[in-house]
């Protein structure tokens, strides 16, 4: 019997890699996106810590560009993570006033960083651009006006480098999972289709041994037993019916 | 026979096949589990320590001012604020020199104040500025930052996380994996059919025929059977022992035949005794040749699921993210508000598909289905990879038009391809396997277009959709090139605009189409195509849960679509069903007054796809009993042309009526008045079609 092992093995290996392959993806994304978003907290954590410092000097009537013990708070905030490139506080209008990189300090903020906050409307907003991305939190006076944005720097490549660590990691299990889980079922399958085989050979061997007409009882049980049973119980009576006619010809001959 | 049999071995290899996905997908769960922790615990810990800073920075400053460690006030309190900031943190302290504690909040670990008075622990108080990695103590994650002041050492932060963190993550991808699991088994069906079931039943339906035959007496010869069918050894033993019976026949008739031609003289005495037993035995029994034609067609008809069931399956990938997308494309359009802007692309998708299958069913017929559907799938192809690159809603119009086009062609081709193959005693059959590519599509689809679009973005969840809808086309390739159609059957044709006038003025024709088939379609597009995913979205909720919801519906009408139709066996019937289908649709909008959380939103889901299940197959039906005058006048083909032309409509209605009630009432409202309308009709058309029963007042 031809029982379709290539196209089972077939179906096997494209199950699995569907299951463990969609599994897999998830994971890599479940684990992006979780990382993605602790890294933000974190951010943000620092950010919000910044912005309260500032908002306790506005507090005491300093003004916003001239908080003299600012650049100390934030570089000290910057040394406590290594992710963290620069931190950069500018106003509304995208002037730089504060920043732990002196370079920095007199350029004009990035398109990319200002379009974002036009956009965010005082919320929080991030910005994915390589070593120009960054978290930022809005900074209020006490009347509760925006008045500037403290941005924390970091590159996007650092963080990168860490997702694709992971991500090869997951691709090497999810590989071996398919792998062994592949094979399982191919082998599952074809021991499967190998019974189903072995019913059938068995009918076979048992039409072939002996008279055709007269199958052993082992083609008359198993899945097609009572559909052979009525098979051969028709032709034996067609062929005795023809036979008994065959015979009356003859014996009418003789006579 | 042959189909419970190969029904038992697909089960069987299905049923292993998903034992070895559950596993492997719950060994992928176990390894995905410490990979998460080993990679995200880092990741967590520096989160934890830029919370912990400033907490460290309020203690230094308050010693800074001249309070002493042990008397600082509101500690605890600057720990309640660092929960709040970072919600995963299970417990703080603020430990001595010595790793004594002196101020805690909330669960402490076991064995945490052994932990604090490690020596390695303590050595950090050496080194200020770093911040060491976390360390598992007990159930928790703790992250330990030395507290030094210009003065020296003055004690440790320490804040631990449960480590049940990852468990919560692994669990959230729960109902994904479902649906992963789910879908697999869909796709092993559908697998199983496509590469080793077609062979695999040709093989055993001709095995089963040939047994049949010989039960019944039929020993005719059959033409060549393929020799690379599954059981040809045994299936030519067993035709061999019917040709044995033939040949003896045959040789019987030629010994009569020549004796009858030979000298009276030399006639056997019985020679009419045994004629009359000849024709006994030709009246009980088939003798000669067959000619195999249905055999060959049956092989033809199965071919097309394959390339239908992928088709279908990238239009329905979109549909839980594609009111969303179009959303975000908004544009302003002078005359329009954003809801019906969102509304268009869906409605405009439809009204193509419902104005163009009419006429693309004469160019099927012209150009030939394969030919049909493979531009159709080009078409589509083009249209998705477009939508994935659309700038604005007007250009993604035009795209949508595409995609509309190509569907339309495809379904309509692929329609034509199982009415050309099909013969009158297996119709009904040949159509459930056309519907059933649907249904699993529509089952498979959202789940997993939901999944996708989440994860990697509508846009590339299109590009997706674009190379499925390509890779149709390779399976549509398989379909025969030239048609062979029945000679018997008349072509399809277009309704005219007299058929459609005098159809849409037919009460009879228009009690089932105006007040059942309609509705029930605006419920279909108006709920689940547009508020469904622009609601969900709209509660804080993902495409994955969108995917899930039109995932249920597709499910339950695969479990409840069978049931209705055994159950429509009689006009009464019928419409009790198609009355109880639509009460039980607006129900299902109903529901929605009683809450407006996303479980709510999956029980209305539910109610309409019950209500569908129920009604869909007698609606069909009643046509033909409520109009068998304009059938026999027009046609069937008319009749149903314009029933589905008009059902169809309904669909292109749907999206639009939902936006206009968003409009004006918000979208909780929207499904409930839409829900409620389902049941007015739904109510009126069980009136109007029980007074239809009533006997009529004889005059006096």
């Amino acid at each position: 019997m031809r029982t379709n092992k290539p196209q089972m093995v077939m179906v096997a290996v494209m199950v699995c890699g569907f299951a463990v392959g969609m599994a897999g993806f998830l994971n890599f994304f479940k684990y992006r996106s979780n990382a993605d978003s602790m890294l933000r907290d974190r951010l943000v954590v620092t950010g919000n810590a910044i912005e309260s410092n500032i908002q306790a000097l506005l507090a005491l009537g300093l003004q916003f560009s001239d908080l003299g013990t600012l650049p100390g708070t934030l570089e000290r905030e910057r040394a406590t993570d290594d992710l963290i490139m620069s931190i950069e506080i500018f106003d509304v209008d995208g002037k730089m006033l504060y920043s732990t990189d002196r370079l920095r300090a007199s350029r004009q903020v990035a398109p990319a960083w200002m379009a974002a906050a036009r956009q965010a409307k005082g919320a929080d907003w991030f910005v994915k651009d390589g070593t120009e991305s960054a978290a930022a939190t809005g900074i209020q006076n006490n009347f509760g006006v925006l008045i500037g944005w403290v941005a924390l720097r970091y590159s996007e490549d650092q963080v990168k480098a860490g997702t694709n660590a992971v991500a090869r990691n997951i691709a090497v299990t999810t590989f071996a999972v398919f792998l062994a889980a592949a094979a399982v079922a191919s082998m599952a399958l074809l021991m499967l289709m190998n019974r189903l085989a072995r019913e059938f050979e068995t009918v076979e061997s048992a039409l072939r041994s002996g008279d055709p007409l007269r199958p052993s009882d082992a083609a008359s049980t198993g899945p097609f037993g009572y559909a052979l049973r009525r098979f051969f119980e028709t032709l034996r009576k067609a062929e005795a019916e023809i036979a008994g006619l065959r015979s009356s010809l003859e014996q009418g001959a003789r006579r | 026979m042959n189909q419970s049999y190969l029904r038992s071995i697909y089960l069987r290899l299905a049923g292993v096949l998903m034992v070895i996905v559950m596993l492997a997908l719950g060994a992928s769960a176990y390894l995905s589990h410490r990979t998460f922790e080993h990679a995200l615990a880092p990741e967590l810990s520096k989160k934890v320590a830029s919370g912990g800073a400033s907490v460290r920075a309020l203690v230094l400053k308050a010693m800074e001012n001249g309070i002493g460690f042990k008397q600082l006030f509101g500690v605890e309190q600057s720990f309640d604020d660092l929960k709040t900031a970072i919600p995963e943190v299970s417990y703080v302290a603020l430990t001595g020199v010595q790793g004594q504690v002196e101020y805690q909040r909330f669960t402490a670990p076991p064995g945490a104040e052994d932990h604090f008075r490690k020596p390695e622990v303590l050595a950090a108080l050496t080194t200020p500025e770093f911040v060491p990695a976390a360390m598992r103590v007990g159930n928790q994650y703790v992250v330990s930052m030395p507290v030094v002041s210009p003065k020296g050492p003055v004690g440790m932060l320490h804040v631990g996380v449960g480590v049940d963190f990852v468990d919560r993550i692994i669990l959230d991808m729960l109902y994904d994996v479902l649906v992963i699991l789910v879908v697999a088994l869909f796709f092993t069906l559908e697998l199983l059919n496509f590469m080793a079931g077609t062979r695999l039943e040709a093989s055993l339906k001709a095995l089963g025929e040939t047994i049949e035959r010989g039960a019944n007496g039929d020993f005719t010869r059959s033409g060549a059977r393929e020799s690379s069918t599954t059981f040809s050894a045994l299936l030519q033993m067993l035709e061999a022992a019917r040709a044995r019976v033939g040949t003896a026949y045959e040789k019987l008739l030629h010994d009569i035949e020549q004796r009858r031609r030979g000298p009276a003289h030399e006639r056997p005495a019985n020679l009419a005794q045994v004629q009359a037993g000849l024709l006994a035995l030709q009246n009980r029994y088939s003798f000669g040749q067959d000619d195999g034609a249905t055999r060959n067609r049956e092989g033809l008809l199965a071919r097309v699921r394959a390339p239908l069931f992928i088709f279908i399956l990238a239009e329905e990938m979109t549909r839980p993210f594609l009111p969303g997308y179009i959303k975000g494309l908004l544009v302003p359009i002078p005359g329009l508000s954003p809801e019906i802007v969102v509304g268009l692309p869906i409605a405009l998708f439809m009204f193509i598909v419902a104005i163009c299958q009419p006429f693309l069913g004469a160019y099927s017929e012209r150009v030939g289905n394969r030919h049909t559907m493979l531009i159709g799938a080009g078409i589509a192809a083009f249209g998705f990879a477009a939508t994935a690159f659309a700038g604005s809603v007007l250009d993604l119009l035009i795209w949508r038009s595409l995609c509309a086009l190509g569907y339309a062609m495809v379904f309509v081709a692929g329609q034509a391809h199982v009415l050309e193959h099909a013969s009158s005693k297996n119709r009904a059959r040949s159509f459930s396997l056309f519907v059933g590519a649907i249904m699993v599509a529509t089952v498979c689809g959202p789940s997993i277009g939901g999944i996708l679009a989440d994860n990697i973005g509508e846009r590339m969840t299109f590009g997706i959709s674009a190379l499925l809808a390509l890779g149709s086309m390779f399976a549509v390739r398989q379909l025969p090139g030239q048609s062979t159609t029945d000679p018997n059957r008349t072509a399809p044709r277009a309704p005219s605009w007299r058929e459609i006038g005098s159809l849409l003025v037919n009460r009879r024709f228009m009690t089932v189409t105006g007040l059942a088939a309609m509705p029930a379609k605006i419920v279909l597009t108006g709920m689940c195509f547009y508020l469904v995913p622009l609601y969900v979205l709209s509660i804080g909720s993902t495409q994955s849960v969108v995917g899930r919801i039109l995932m249920l519906y597709a499910v339950v009408m695969v479990v409840f679509s069978p049931l209705a139709a055994a159950a429509a066996a009689t006009r009464e019937r019928m419409e009790h069903l198609v009355g109880l289908g639509l009460l039980i649709s607006g129900l299902g909008g109903l529901l929605m007054l009683s809450g407006g959380q996303v479980g709510w939103v999956f029980a209305a889901t539910f109610f309409v796809g019950v209500g569908q299940s129920l009604s869909i197959a007698a609606q069909s039906a009643l046509v033909r009993e409520h109009c068998d005058t304009e059938v026999a006048v027009m046609g069937e083909s008319s009749v149903y042309g314009v029933y589905r032309l008009l059902e169809r409509l309904g669909n292109a209605a749907g999206p639009l009526i939902a936006a206009v009630l968003v409009m004006s009432f918000g979208y909780r409202t929207s499904f409930v008045v839409i829900g409620a309308m389902a049941m007015v009709c739904g109510a009126t058309f069980m009136a109007v079609t029980r007074r239809s029963h009533q006997p009529a007042l004889a005059a006096a």
